[in-house]
């Protein structure tokens, strides 16, 4: 690890660091050993989420959704190094003066809908949408970028990509009032840019009905 | 030459860069690097390859890093610097793609360690041509070779996406 990487966030899977990188400002985000597990099975599955969220990135980047490029992945000490995104994210950005304009928050909503449709085409699940895990960039007048892929993982299933979107309606209707339209602005774009979004959306509404966890009953 | 620290491993030493133009001996130098020659201390790369000095600061950080845990796929830290580059697992095909050819006129020199006034008398001894610094490289670059080296999508058009998709590439090589 770098001696004067400045810790900026600590969650309960990772620490990210902002560090200097090869002349340039990168961020580290490092997952920690978790002591309750076995040594060698934590081991295993710490390195095995390091590799699937640089994948999950990198797969991202080649089919130009706009992510954090990633620099260099260290599995021995579970350390992913990638490009720091200088900007706000959109949860910051909502509560600006120029994110309450509905102008605004449709440009926005525009571009996290065709993001997150192509994402879904290239058969990623987020796994943690939420207005926080959406970043604006400051070099481009604040297209999105997405975000944060700890918990992301490949899937094709129709369920796996509703339940994304229920993630991140939640997140909306919690932190966010009055964001119905712009979510429903969201779902429009993403209607246009996913390729199986007519299924996608119509399970996003038994989703809706039943919450994230599904039943195992029966 | 310029020289740029190690971030994550200061304690190596700097990674020293030295560009050289109008090179005159490169099928000698080539010819050293077939036999193995150990005199030869310093990494050499063709530079029309290289889009940003991040590019090769990353190749040679990694190699660094291999070195330090024992962990060198190729034969020595020259190798691996150039190797790195290269976004496949095949060694000999990345050493030939990324390294000097024989009709080489323009190339990059890399060393990691060492004291700077040494290995620029080493690198200025060594290679036949005229040195000047990474920054002060304009050359145009092989845009052709870049594209099908780290099959970059034809759609990505902007520099600074085409180094994105490059740095990418280097990154994922060890965890395809």
């Amino acid at each position: 690890m770098i001696h004067n990487a400045q810790l900026i966030k600590q969650g309960a899977e990772a620490k990210v660091y902002l560090a200097p990188f090869c002349q340039r400002q990168a961020i580290i985000k490092e997952r920690f050993a978790k002591a309750y597990r076995h040594p060698t099975l934590d081991k295993k599955l710490t390195s095995r989420r390091v590799v699937q969220e640089a994948r999950c990135l990198n797969r991202c980047q080649k089919a130009l959704i706009d992510t954090p490029t990633v620099y260099m992945v260290d599995l021995e000490n579970s350390l992913i190094y990638m490009e720091y995104i200088e900007g706000i994210s959109v949860r910051e950005f909502l509560v600006t003066a120029e994110g309450e304009t509905p102008e605004a928050q449709s440009r926005v909503a525009k571009e996290i809908g065709t993001a997150l449709g192509k994402m879904h085409n290239i058969e990623v699940v987020h796994g943690d949408l939420t207005t926080s895990n959406l970043m604006m960039r400051k070099e481009t007048g604040g297209s999105v970028v997405l975000i944060d892929f700890g918990l992301s993982y490949v899937s094709n299933l129709i369920e796996d990509k509703a339940v994304d979107l229920y993630v991140l309606e939640r997140a909306f209707t919690s932190t966010h009032p009055n964001t119905e339209v712009m979510f429903a602005q969201i779902l429009e774009a993403y209607g246009e840019s996913s390729k199986a979004a007519k299924l996608i959306l119509k399970k996003l509404e038994d989703v809706r009905m039943r919450g994230r966890k599904r039943s195992m009953l029966g | 030459m310029e020289s740029f620290p190690i971030d994550t491993l200061p304690s190596v030493g700097d990674i020293h860069l030295a560009c050289f133009t109008g090179v005159r001996n490169a099928a000698d130098l080539k010819e050293r690097l077939q036999v193995q020659d150990k005199s030869l201390t310093f990494a050499m790369v063709e530079s029309n390859l290289i889009m940003d000095v991040f590019q090769i600061l990353l190749a040679a950080t990694k190699a660094a890093q291999d070195n330090e845990s024992g962990k060198l796929k190729t034969q020595t830290l020259s190798s691996e610097i150039v190797y790195n580059l290269s976004p496949t697992n095949n060694i000999a095909e990345s050493l030939k793609r990324f390294g000097i050819t024989e009709d080489t006129t323009s190339l990059i020199a890399v060393k990691i360690g060492g004291d700077p006034d040494e290995v620029l008398e080493d690198m200025s001894n060594t290679v036949d041509g005229n040195l000047i610094s990474f920054s002060k490289l304009d050359q145009e670059k092989d845009m052709e070779k870049l594209r099908k080296f780290y099959k970059i999508d034809p759609k990505v058009t902007d520099d600074k996406a085409i180094l994105n998709w490059i740095i990418g590439g280097i990154a994922m090589k060890n965890v395809q």
